[in-house]
Order: structure tokens, then C-alpha cells, then sequence
């Protein structure tokens, strides 16, 4: 039973990533009063890319036929790490956070590769620059997660979430606000969202994420926006497990699920909002400005980390 | 075992020379070169023997030697052994051809013994027993390794990066041999086991005299910042086989003098000893990260990727011995381990990143980031291994440089739960810096490979390059395998180390910890596969089309990212750890606005050279022109020197008594 639910989690993360995408967009839309399309359209958007030819530069290689194949295996295998409805997931009891977060780092490794095998200037501009925002993403990621491990004395996210259960919803610490503010902070640089990075923009002097992915067409770019999809919420669903994980069962019961389930859609998207609030309400940051917002993430969550010695329980 | 151990030894370090030595046939070679690699797979097995089965060999030479010259493995021993030879295996194999490619007849017979001796120097080094077999090997060490770097050319340059290689290891020798020479009033002999004994009743002062100079000593060798700077200088100018010898292995065997010093003989040294480590640590990592990332020659590149992780294994020491000293054996041997075991990883990768530059400059003469692109068509096998290496030097899961970072972040993270303050908050903060680390190492290798094997040629001789000879391929994706296999299946390699671990610190035992590991990844390894294949056999149709130059012809290869350009937000970002000197030249000057040419150079001048280094040696040199005045060339002087010697020591003979 534990298991079935483990492998529903995995595929509400991963089929559902592009319905977070779509929300996204409508809030945006709707907050910038604009029409904007319906919350399914991504699903569309990718059918269309999964039915269209693959175009391959002629100077590219082996790798880059191969990343967005790699890039998918590592996010799914990310996707199984995050609790949604129950404080486990596939891998989430013996996988700890350190795993997690290199795995990720894998993603984006092997897409800055892809990027430089494309042989045109914006991939390697886009690579250069995720170079050095992950770089320094790195450090806050895990110094929020050390943050909330110590406190729990548990390094998997299984036993994290169920330590985090069983506190007191009223009795937050410092040490969560803070290791919240920055994880949050990380992943929106990580995701690529405003004010680092401006994901519906084209244009060479702003772009990350889509300079990276530029060469990509047909089917391997399919693959790689689900990735960043299930990325992103890989990420939203992480912080939903660590901060706010009331609601989720304990024992398994159909009624039990299905009413975690809704909590968690509710808490996923309050997170949408407020995130496609700072995307409206925020300019996009300048290139050189990006390692000043890390770096408060990161002495936030170096704050975190001290502050787990004043606390323990 | 002994038996074995003594032939390896002696086929090595005697025959193989001699027969060298006495004919320059080619078949004569091609039996060295047999030889060689033939010991060296039968020192890998008595390694893994002695490592696994935790059998004990020893070998005393005592009674041809003056002094007691004794050589043993134990386990600590039969680790480096391990790590020695089976990283030789593959280097002398791909030295085959790379040295047939890159000297002339005469040469390569030298060249091959000094190869052959320098293995036996470090081997030497670290399955010695007494201390003077340790001093003998480590001795030559160094001079063999500088033989062999002089053995690719003798130019001014050349020979002032090996003089002042040889200049800092013999000032870190003397260090080692002073931390050697502390132990003698109390244990009588240099012989390991009653200095293990004898360590017991030095007292605290000597004791922390003694660490300080196997840190210094030890550390010159490992290239710890500052005492680093000999390192990207003599690395990279040695044929790229040495290099990776010098690399992957020569720096382990400082590793090991100190592990042997500092966890064997003291069992730790005073209780600030693991933050001093931890932090020297801590710094080599991220300067030698962020100086790698600058650079554009391959070998320098890694060279400066060489003092990094150099400074994560000091970070496990470090961590180790902060547990030591709160009394927390079972964290120490965890942080033990994650050191060790990424000493071996580093070996392993290092030496594959060092014979791929070897086999990119026999390809297309240049290791020269700038000039390389494109490689991945036309050598893919090289690539394809030099990818794994990038996976597995950037931290990356599956790879085995994954692994030992691992262990040493679980360790860190569990100094929360000391009972002191200090390190409840340094050790969990360190997790930072290493996560920074990691993530610049991965910038700087996504570089590396993305600019030499990805994109279009930058050259005509990137444009050219042919894959290299069939016996070279081996030789690198043997290590890839390995790099790979360790990644997946760390259990294997985890499980004895933890045993080994357990005879330095005693009180360590095998943690879940060190176990969920090597559960949990081949897992991962399986979804990541099964997923990517899956995805991979989707129906798609595809067709190659060029890409869209915004109208121009067609894209060149001046059109892509260059490996200086990538590096630029990241130095700019640091650049106040780079201390660039920027020299902005227009022609004419009396033009500021209408320049008829301008001239930019960008010079970085590391400033431990101008604050430690150039002082210091002003300082030698001063004391030596002081020293020169004694030196009058009259002979009536020196014999009143050689009359006032007689006096003193007869003196100091007549108050003794």
C-alpha cells in the first residue's frame, strides 16, 4: 500500500509538472490583467513537441543527441525523492538531501554540456552564466537543508518530514523561517524564475535557461521543459514537505489520501502565487547583481544552521 | 606475499633499469616495458590482498644496509599500495605509445628507467617501516620525478620551475625528517613500531612540535596553500604520463606520511589541530577551485584542480581529527574514510584527466583550451572517457568522486552533535563551503570539456585530430571503468576501508551511515538508466539542419564561447581572490581618444608570492651574502676555521662529561 501510494506521488510530481507551469502563467497573466492562456496549455505545448522532427546541428556530437535523455533520468529520479501525501517517498528513506541536490547539480551539468555542443555564441553564454549562479546556489541549498537535518537528526527527507509532523504547528522556530527564506530563495534562482532569470524571454542579453536550451527542437526539447517542469515542482513540493507538512497521513486510508492530496494542491498553489506575485511585482535582476541575492541566501541559511544550536528539542 | 613484494622490488627497481641500461634493442624495450607493467599488476594483487584480507608482509633488507632499512605492509600500507599500482598499470600502458610519440631513440630507454625507478621511490615511501626507508624513497621522490620533468627539454624557464621545485621539497623534507628525528630520544630507534610505542610517553610540547612539522612538511608535498606554489609550476611541464603519476599518485603519498604521522604514531595531535587542518583545508579547496577556473592551459588547469582536492582531503583529516579530539572515534573513522577513500578517487580521476591532455596534445599538439573544440567527433573514445573524469572530479552521483565527498559531508553534518560549542557550529557551516566547492569544480569542468571536446574546432589542428593509437584508448577507458565502478558499486571499496579505519582510530566501527550509500545509488543508477533508455527509444524523427546565424553565412567557430569568456563571471565575481595586475597600453599616448593601437595584459601574480615568498627569499639571500664574507678564498683563513672547530667540540666533549 505504502509503496502504491510512493509510486502515485512520483506521478503526480512528474505528470503533473506541467499543470505548475500553467498556473504560473495564468496568476501571471491574470495579475498583469491580461487573458492568458488556459492552465493546460503546456501539456499541449508539449504533445506538439513530441510530434515535431528533431533538428541536430551539424557540428554536434554524441553528447548532444544524449543530454536531454540524461537530463530526464536524473529529474524523475529526483522526483522520487520528494514526500507529497505521506512522509516517504521511493527513495526518500534512504536517499538523504546531499544526494538530492547533486543530483540535480547532474541535470544541470549535463545541460550546460548540451548547451556548448549546440556551437552557436548564446549557448555558451547561457552555460557560462548557469555556471556561475548554480555555483553559488550551492552552498545556501545545502545549508538550509543541514539547517533542518540537525533539528530533526535525520539526513533523508522521510525522516525530516516526520519530525516536522510531529512538532506543534504554532511552535515554528527561527531556525525553520530562516532555512525557508533561503531554500526558497534558492530555488528560485535554481528553477530560473524572476528576478534571476526571466523564463518567457528570448532576448540574448537576459537570457539563462532558454539560451541553454536554444538549439534544442522537436522532441529533446520536450523532454527538456518537462525536466524543468518536474523541476520546479520537485522544488515547490520540497518546500511544501519541510515547512508544511500538516495534513499529510500517517496511516493509509482512501479518505486520508484523497484529503492529503487536496491539501497539498491547496498549499502548492498558495506557493504559485506568491511566487507569480514576486514574478509580476519584481524586474529581473542584473547579471552581476545575481551573486548579491546568493549570497543573502546564504548567510540567511548560515543564520539557520547557527541558530539550530539555541534549539534543540 | 613476501616473496612476491620482494620481486616486484627488486624487478623494478634493479632490472628493469639494468637491462635498459646495458641494450637500447626494441625488443629489449618492449620486455622492460612487460616487466613493468607485469610487477605492477602483481603489486596490485598483493595489495588487494593485504588490503581485503588484512594479510601482513614484511621484508627486511637490514642486514645489506647500514642502517635498519625494513619495508612492511600493513593496511594503511596496502591501501597506497593499492592506489599506487593500480594507477601505474594503466599510465605505463598509455606511455607506450606516448613516448614513442615524443622522443627520439636514445631517450626513451632513460626515460622508461627513470619511469620505472620513480614507481619503486614511491612505493618505497609507503610500505616503509623504519624511518630511514621512508626518507630514502621520499628523497628520491623527488629527485627522480624532477629528473623526469628535465627529461622533456632544458630550457631557463624549465629549469627554474624545477629548481624551485626541488628547492620547496627539500624544505618540506626537512621538515618530515625533523618530525622523524623528534621521536628518537624516546623510542630509540626510527623503527615504526616502537615510534607507535614510544609516542605514548613524548610529551605534549614535542608532540605538538612533531605535528606541526609533519603538517608543514606533508603539506609542502601535498600542495596545501600557501606552501602550493611549486605544484602548478612542475605538474604541468612533465610528459602528461608523469604528470599524472605526480598528480594522481605522487601527492597521495603525502597524504599518507600524514595519516601515518598524525593518526598512526600520535593518534592525534593537540585539540586544535583538526580546526588549523580543517581550515588550511578549507582554503586549499576553494583558491585552488577558483585559480583552476582561470586558467586556459589544460595540464595548469588541472594542476590548480590537483591543490582542490588536495584541500577536501585535508578538510577529512581535519574533520577526522576534531572528533579525535572530542573523544568521537566513530565520526573521526567516518570522516577517516571519506578522506581515504577520496584520495583514492582523486587518483584515479586525476590520472585519467592527465593522460587525456596527454592524448589531446599528441592529437593535436596543444593543450591550449583555446585552440581545442570539436574533439568529441573525432576522438570519441577519448571523449567519451574524458567525460567520465569530468563527471567524476565536478561531485557528480554515480561517479566515484561522488563517494568520498559523501562520506565527508555526513561527517561534517554529524558534528552537530558533539558536545562542544565550536564545533557544533564550524563543522555544519563547513558543509557550505564544500557545497561551493563542488559547485565551482563542476563550473570549472563543464568548461574543460565543453570547450576542448564539445562545439566546433577553434583550430586547424582541432579540425585535424585523429583519434589516438588503440593501446592509449585502453588504458583510458580501463580508468573510466574504474572511476565508474567504484561510483556505483562504492560498497566494495567502503566496507575495507572502514576496516582499515578501524586499526588507526581505535573505537570506530561501521556506522549504517557509511552503508545507506552504497544501498541507495545503485538504485538511482537504475531509475537514471532505465528512464534516459526509455526516453531514448521514443519515435522521433530527425533531421540535421544548420543553425540559424541571424541572417549572417553561417556561424564560425569565432562565433562560440571561448574558455576564457566562460570563466569571466565567475573571476569577475572572485576577483578579489585573483588580484589580477591589468595593463592598458594605447599607442600613442599623447591620443588618449584617437588610439592607433591598444595593448591589454592581464597578469595575476599570486600574492603569497609577494607577501611570504619574496620576502623570505630576500632574507635567505641576505643572510647568504653576510654568510660569503666567512668565504675570504685564503687558505690561512680556513685552516683557522677548521682549528676553531677542534676547540669548540673539544670543549663542548670536555663539559658534557
Amino acid at each position: 500500500m505504502r509503496i502504491a501510494l510512493n509510486i502515485l506521488q512520483a506521478l503526480i510530481l512528474i505528470l503533473g509538472a506541467p499543470l505548475v507551469r500553467g498556473i504560473i502563467a495564468r496568476c501571471k497573466a491574470f495579475l498583469q490583467r491580461r487573458q492568458g492562456a488556459s492552465i493546460w496549455r503546456p501539456y499541449s505545448d508539449l504533445a506538439k513537441l513530441f510530434h515535431k522532427e528533431d533538428l541536430v546541428p551539424p557540428t554536434a556530437s554524441s553528447v548532444f543527441r544524449l543530454v536531454p535523455f540524461g537530463l530526464f533520468g536524473t529529474t524523475i529520479c529526483v522526483a522520487a525523492f520528494v514526500p507529497l501525501v505521506q512522509p516517504s517517498a521511493l527513495l526518500a528513506s534512504r536517499g538523504d538531501f546531499i544526494l538530492f541536490v547533486y543530483l540535480l547539480a547532474m541535470g544541470r551539468f549535463f545541460l550546460s554540456l548540451g548547451a556548448l555542443d549546440g556551437g552557436s555564441a548564446f549557448g555558451g553564454m547561457g552555460a557560462s552564466r548557469e555556471a556561475l549562479i548554480s555555483s553559488l546556489a550551492e552552498a545556501p541549498f545545502l545549508l538550509s537543508f543541514v539547517a533542518v537535518a540537525i533539528l530533526a537528526s535525520h539526513a533523508d527527507f522521510a525522516g525530516m518530514v516526520a519530525w516536522t509532523l510531529q512538532q506543534n504547528i504554532f511552535n515554528v522556530s527561527a531556525v525553520h523561517m530562516l532555512a525557508f527564506t533561503s531554500l526558497a530563495m534558492v530555488v528560485i534562482a535554481e528553477t530560473g524564475r524572476m528576478p534571476v532569470d526571466n523564463p518567457t524571454t528570448h532576448l540574448e542579453l537576459t537570457m539563462i535557461h532558454e539560451g541553454m536550451v536554444l538549439e534544442y527542437s522537436g522532441p529533446r526539447l520536450a523532454l527538456i521543459e518537462w525536466s524543468s517542469a518536474v523541476k520546479l515542482h520537485a522544488m515547490l513540493a520540497l518546500l511544501v514537505a519541510l515547512f508544511f507538512p500538516w495534513g499529510m497521513v500517517s496511516n493509509v486510508s482512501a479518505g486520508a489520501v484523497i484529503l492529503a492530496l487536496l491539501l497539498y494542491c491547496a498549499k502548492v498553489v498558495l506557493l504559485i502565487v506568491l511566487l507569480a506575485v514576486i514574478e509580476s511585482g519584481m524586474a529581473k535582476l542584473r547579471m552581476y547583481l545575481v551573486p548579491d541575492f546568493l549570497g543573502v541566501a546564504s548567510a540567511v541559511s548560515a543564520l539557520a544552521v547557527i541558530f539550530t544550536m539555541l534549539d534543540k528539542r | 606475499m613476501d616473496m612476491a613484494f620482494g620481486v616486484l622490488l627488486v624487478t623494478l627497481g634493479l632490472i628493469v633499469p639494468l637491462i635498459l641500461m646495458v641494450s637500447r634493442a626494441k625488443k629489449t624495450r618492449a620486455l622492460a616495458i612487460a616487466l613493468i607493467v607485469g610487477s605492477n599488476v602483481v603489486g596490485c594483487f598483493v595489495a588487494a590482498l593485504c588490503f581485503w584480507q588484512q594479510s601482513v608482509v614484511l621484508v627486511d633488507f637490514s642486514s645489506f644496509t647500514p642502517f635498519s632499512f625494513a619495508l612492511g605492509i600493513d593496511r594503511l600500507s596496502a591501501f597506497f599500495l593499492l592506489l599506487i599500482c593500480t594507477v601505474a598499470v594503466p599510465v605505463a600502458i598509455f606511455s607506450i605509445s606516448y613516448f614513442d610519440n615524443h622522443y627520439g631513440e636514445q631517450r626513451r630507454n632513460r626515460i622508461w628507467a627513470f619511469f620505472s625507478l620513480f614507481l619503486v621511490s614511491m612505493i618505497l615511501v609507503v610500505t616503509a617501516s623504519t624511518g630511514f626507508a621512508f626518507l630514502v624513497g621520499w628523497e628520491l621522490m623527488t629527485l627522480l620525478s624532477a629528473g623526469l620533468i628535465l627529461m622533456e627539454g632544458d630550457s631557463t624557464e624549465r629549469r627554474h620551475n624545477v629548481f624551485l621545485y626541488l628547492v620547496m621539497m627539500h624544505a618540506g623534507a626537512a621538515a618530515v625528517a625533523g618530525s622523524f628525528f623528534l621521536f628518537l630520544p624516546y623510542s630509540h630507534t626510527l623503527d615504526f613500531a616502537s615510534m607507535r610505542t614510544a609516542s605514548g610517553v613524548v610529551p605534549a610540547g614535542i608532540r605538538t612540535l612533531i605535528f606541526l612539522l609533519a603538517f608543514l612538511g606533508f603539506g609542502t608535498k601535498a600542495g596545501l596553500i600557501p606552501l602550493h606554489i611549486w605544484l602548478p609550476r612542475a605538474h604541468p611541464i612533465a610528459p602528461s604520463p608523469v604528470s599524472a603519476l605526480m598528480s594522481g599518485v605522487m601527492l597521495k603519498t603525502a597524504v599518507y606520511g600524514f595519516v601515518r604521522f598524525v593518526f598512526d604514531f600520535l593518534g592525534g595531535g593537540p585539540w586544535w589541530a583538526g580546526y588549523a587542518v580543517l581550515a588550511v583545508g578549507a582554503v586549499t579547496g576553494l583558491l585552488g577551485i577558483l585559480y583552476a577556473i582561470a586558467e586556459n592551459d589544460l595540464k595548469c588547469l588541472l594542476a590548480y584542480s590537483s591543490v582542490e582536492n588536495v584541500g577536501i582531503i585535508f578538510l577529512g583529516l581535519g574533520t577526522s581529527l576534531i572528533f579525535l579530539a572530542h573523544q568521537a572515534p566513530v565520526w573521526a573513522g567516518l570522516a577517516l574514510v571519506g578522506a581515504l577513500l577520496h584520495a583514492f578517487n582523486h587518483a584515479l580521476f586525476k590520472s585519467l584527466l592527465f593522460l587525456g591532455a596527454g592524448a589531446i596534445s599528441k592529437a593535436t599538439h596543444t593543450v591550449d583550451l583555446e585552440k581545442l573544440g570539436g574533439l568529441q567527433n573525432r576522438m570519441p573514445v577519448t571523449g567519451a572517457a574524458m567525460l567520465v573524469a569530468c563527471c567524476s572530479i565536478a561531485g557528480l552521483p554515480l561517479f566515484n568522486g561522488f563517494i568520498g565527498e559523501w562520506v565527508i559531508f555526513r561527517s561534517l553534518l554529524a558534528g552537530s552533535a558533539l558536545n562542544s560549542t565550536k564545533a557544533q557550529v564550524i563543522l555544519p557551516l563547513v558543509v557550505g563551503i564544500l557545497a561551493m566547492i563542488g559547485g565551482l569544480a563542476a563550473a570549472c569542468f563543464v568548461k574543460v570539456f565543453g570547450v576542448a571536446f564539445l562545439g566546433r574546432p577553434r583550430s586547424q589542428a582541432a579540425e585535424e585530430a585523429e583519434e589516438v593509437p588503440f593501446a592509449m584508448q585502453a588504458a583510458l577507458s580501463s580508468l573510466a571503468v574504474a572511476c565508474l565502478g567504484i561510483g556505483i558499486f562504492p560498497g566494495l571499496f567502503l566496507r575495507p576501508l572502514v576496516s582499515l579505519v578501524q586499526v588507526l582510530v581505535p573505537g570506530a566501527g561501521v556506522l549504517p551511515e557509511t552503508v545507506s550509500i552504497a544501498r541507495i545509488i545503485p538504485c538511482a543508477a537504475a531509475i537514471i538508466l532505465v528512464v534516459s533508455i526509455a526516453a531514448a527509444l521514443l519515435k522521433r524523427r530527425e533531421r540535421i539542419a544548420r543553425t540559424w546565424a541571424c541572417g549572417l553565412p553561417g556561424l564560425t567557430s569565432r562565433m562560440q564561447y571561448t574558455s576564457t569568456v566562460f570563466s569571466k563571471p565567475i573571476r569577475f565575481v572572485f576577483s578579489s581572490a585573483y588580484k589580477p595586475d591589468r595593463k592598458i597600453d594605447r599607442l600613442p599616448p599623447d591620443q588618449p581618444y584617437f588610439p592607433q593601437s591598444i595593448a591589454y595584459r592581464s597578469v595575476r601574480t599570486t600574492y603569497y608570492e609577494k607577501a611570504i615568498y619574496r620576502p623570505f627569499a630576500e632574507m635567505i639571500l641576505s643572510v647568504a651574502r653576510q654568510l660569503r664574507r666567512m668565504q675570504t678564498g685564503n687558505i690561512q683563513v680556513y685552516l683557522l676555521y677548521i682549528f676553531l672547530t677542534l676547540v669548540l667540540l673539544l670543549t663542548f666533549l670536555r663539559f658534557q662529561k
